[in-house]
């Protein structure tokens, strides 16, 4: 009788164990939701509102399209996005990634002015610029001294705008056959 | 009168376009995010972030060997236990010298995973999204994009990191001798 109780009571922890971490994770998943995900939907679908009935959208496609459509327009926005004077400024919330991404997508890929295999290239093309606006921050998170502060923030800098172009180039040589016939 | 009304009307439909779109990307996206990130969620729980810290040490050692493992490998697992932005403290593991390049791969993969992967950047998932939004209207599929995205991610910080770190030994002397030549 005594083993069986406590068998049954291991078993019992063992389970609101599991059901604890289950309902914990859903309610942080929920809040990541309301927190993080939910505002920035808004900001993006007033923005795709904006951009699609005002016909801003096609003057942005017009104008980008032929940047955006190829691979020289591709690594010269990877390019100009590694900058070094730019890139800290282009970084925080990667909000100009995702705007300039949101509008490539609903606008140029959507509509197919540019070819959807592009879509690998172009997400590395937005985003040459990631977390440079943060690299102190960022090292000091990683128990930095000041000396590798100093010489880490121009060298991942310096080292972007070799390595921006170099992805919109691998991305490029590995979108062939993505999407076939488009 | 109708002017107005002309007006109001294409005001408002401003906005319901805007509305249109919201409502779309809530029912289509987020229920699938709630349930992937809860399972996640779990999973990091229960496998426990601290388990990679035995990684780190590896990560830090010298040799050719340890390159992928400092960056691809300790990136990747860093990001997607920790997320960001506290993937970046799995750098006090490594030799000061490592920190930077180390830091470059680590943030440059909080993009890639992103369509498999929701749960490493919630906040920036429109940098994946946006484009991937474009690849859906025209009726194709986004998760083969995703997956080439997340692979090539790895690649990238590969070199990344390598060339993070030869920038940074190449500063790293010279620096030293400034410092001996003011002192």
């Amino acid at each position: 009788m005594h083993t069986i109780n406590t068998w049954l009571m291991q078993f019992g922890r063992a389970v609101g164990g599991i059901v604890g971490v289950l309902y914990q994770a859903g309610r942080d998943s929920v809040d990541q939701v309301i927190v993080n995900i939910l505002p920035f939907m808004a900001f993006i679908a007033l923005i795709i509102g904006i951009i699609v009935k005002t016909g801003i959208g096609k003057i942005i496609a017009a104008a980008v399209a032929p940047l955006a459509g190829s691979l020289i327009g591709l690594i010269i926005i990877s390019f100009i996005a590694a900058l070094p004077i730019l890139s800290p400024l282009l970084g925080p919330g990667a909000v100009v990634a995702q705007v300039v991404g949101t509008i490539l997508g609903t606008t140029l890929i959507a509509s197919g002015k540019i070819s959807a295999r592009y879509a690998l290239p172009a997400l590395f093309a937005i985003d040459a610029q990631v977390g440079c606006d943060f690299i102190p921050v960022g090292l000091a998170l990683g128990e930095a001294e000041q000396q590798t502060v100093e010489i880490g923030v121009p060298a991942v800098l310096y080292s972007r705008v070799i390595t921006g172009p170099i992805a919109v180039i691998l991305a490029y040589l590995a979108s062939f056959g993505l999407y076939p016939g488009y | 009168m109708d002017f107005l009304v002309t007006i109001a009307t294409g005001f408002i439909g401003l906005f319901q376009a805007g509305a249109d779109t919201f409502v779309s990307l809530v029912t289509g996206i987020v229920p699938l995010l709630i349930i992937l990130l809860t399972a996640v969620n779990a999973l990091i729980a229960w496998i426990g972030p601290e388990r990679i810290n035995g990684v780190g040490k590896w990560a830090a050692r010298d040799g050719l060997v340890y390159y992928p493992i400092r960056y691809v490998v300790f990136p990747f697992l860093s990001v997607f236990f920790l997320t960001n932005p506290m993937a970046y403290t799995m750098g006090q593991f490594l030799p000061e010298k490592y920190k930077p390049a180390f830091y470059d791969a680590a943030v440059s993969y909080v993009h890639p995973p992103l369509g498999i992967f929701p749960h490493i950047n919630p906040g920036e998932l429109f940098v994946w999204l946006g484009i991937a939004t474009g690849i859906q209207k025209l009726g194709l599929p986004i998760v083969p994009l995703a997956v080439r995205y997340l692979l090539i991610g790895l690649v990238v910080i590969f070199i990344r990191g390598i060339v993070t770190e030869r920038i940074t030994m190449w500063m790293w002397p010279r620096e030293n001798e400034d410092t001996a030549v003011t002192a």
